[in-house]
């Protein structure tokens, strides 16, 4: 993947991660459109997904970032970003899993 | 006859006596200033190490004419880069003060503001050839690697040309500041991301890749994204815009940079960064068939 690919998909999810966040402490904090968030459960459980991958992703590019300008070794490069990659992944699917076990979903 | 006219062109002498006041003025010794030098050869130095050197300057003295002094009359050994004298070729960038500034084009009383000691070392973020002199190797490395020329796909046009190349104004001026650069590697030293990231292409290189890519004359941004879209290149710039803030020739390479990020992500949606120009004489031919 190309590093303007990557980097688009980072401004991407970044505003991901203000519009699924903002949906996310509304149905936490707001009774009113919280009730109504709450009542369709997969939408819920979807935003919630969307919003932990953004973030996973947001957070993870950003550390890989800081890392290969700290080890600007070609050869490191390369190792590093596929270690965060495995690192996001399985960090999602725990995440995912927690989610689904906590809006009942498993 | 024609004395007469010449005459008229002969200042008068009060004006001609305070003119050579003024510049008398201008050259006489005002104050002392001391001169911290760094100093270090790798080849036979173990570290560096500072020597100081002190000297009457005058007003209009420049660090570059206090340094070729300090070195015909103290330190032989001394160390720099320097050819035009006067801010065009780059050569004797430096830090004078912490600062990246062409000593050529630095008064000493400017440097030292009201305090008395001018501190000179090379550039940060270069290796070091020999003391002031900073090693550009891996700079102008990646100049080449940007490919700083005109590439063009047109080979009948190119092995034979029918005219110039049409371009505006508009699509001049695109490109125009870019061109003012002259590699004196002020930009790259006071980049945050170069101090760390060696691999990094650097502000200088980066802008010149846009200069020639928005250059309607060039059809090179596919040979060039592999080398300016990878994990050392325009996406590790964070817009610190202490590139811009030292160029002494007054170009904006953080600007270039951020417009050539913007460049990258609209191709994804199939824009072109420009139509591509066409020579003259077929333009008007075709006008003429019309």
């Amino acid at each position: 993947m190309r590093e303007s690919t990557i980097m688009f998909l980072h401004y991407v999810t970044a505003i991901l991660i203000v519009i699924t966040g903002l949906i996310h402490l509304l149905a936490n904090n707001d009774p009113v459109i919280g009730a109504t968030i709450k009542a369709n459960p997969v939408l819920y459980l979807g935003n919630m997904a969307i919003f932990l991958a953004a973030l996973l992703y947001h957070a993870f590019n950003g550390v890989r970032v800081i890392l290969i300008e700290m080890v600007p070794d070609r050869c490191w490069t390369k190792w590093i970003s596929w270690a965060i990659l495995i690192v996001g992944i399985v960090t999602y699917a725990v995440g995912l899993q927690v989610l689904m076990v906590a809006l009942g979903f498993a | 006859m024609a004395s007469e006219e010449a005459k008229e062109y002969v200042l008068p002498p009060e004006v001609l006596e305070e003119t050579m006041k003024a510049s008398e003025e201008l050259w006489k010794p005002v104050r002392k200033i001391k001169f911290r030098i760094y100093k270090y050869n790798p080849r036979k130095d173990y570290a560096p190490y500072w020597e100081e050197h002190e000297l009457e300057v005058s007003r209009g003295m420049t660090v570059l004419d206090a340094l070729l002094i300090i070195k015909g009359e103290a330190d032989h050994s001394l160390g720099l880069r320097y050819s035009c004298r006067m801010g065009l070729c780059g050569s004797c960038a430096m830090m004078i003060n912490g600062k990246q500034m062409l000593a050529c084009q630095t008064r000493v009383l400017e440097a030292a503001g009201s305090g008395d000691v001018v501190e000179l070392r090379p550039l940060d973020n270069f290796p070091v050839e020999r003391d002031l002199a900073a090693d550009f190797t891996s700079f102008f490395e990646k100049h080449r690697a940007v490919k700083p020329w005109i590439i063009r796909n047109d080979d009948v046009e190119l092995n034979n040309p029918t005219g110039p190349y049409k371009q505006t104004v508009d699509e001049y001026a695109r490109y125009y500041q870019f061109t003012d650069c002259i590699k004196c590697g002020a930009c790259l030293s006071a980049c945050p991301t170069a101090a760390t990231d060696y691999e990094y292409l650097g502000p200088q290189a980066l802008a010149q890749a846009y200069r020639y890519i928005v250059d309607t004359r060039d059809d090179g941004l596919d040979v060039r994204i592999p080398v300016v879209d990878t994990e050392h290149g325009c996406w590790r710039c964070h817009f610190a815009a202490s590139c811009s803030d030292v160029c002494p020739r007054g170009v904006d390479p953080a600007q270039g940079i951020q417009l050539l990020k913007k460049l990258l992500i609209k191709r994804k949606f199939g824009f072109k960064p420009h139509k591509p120009a066409e020579a003259l004489p077929a333009k008007v031919k075709a006008e003429k068939k019309e």
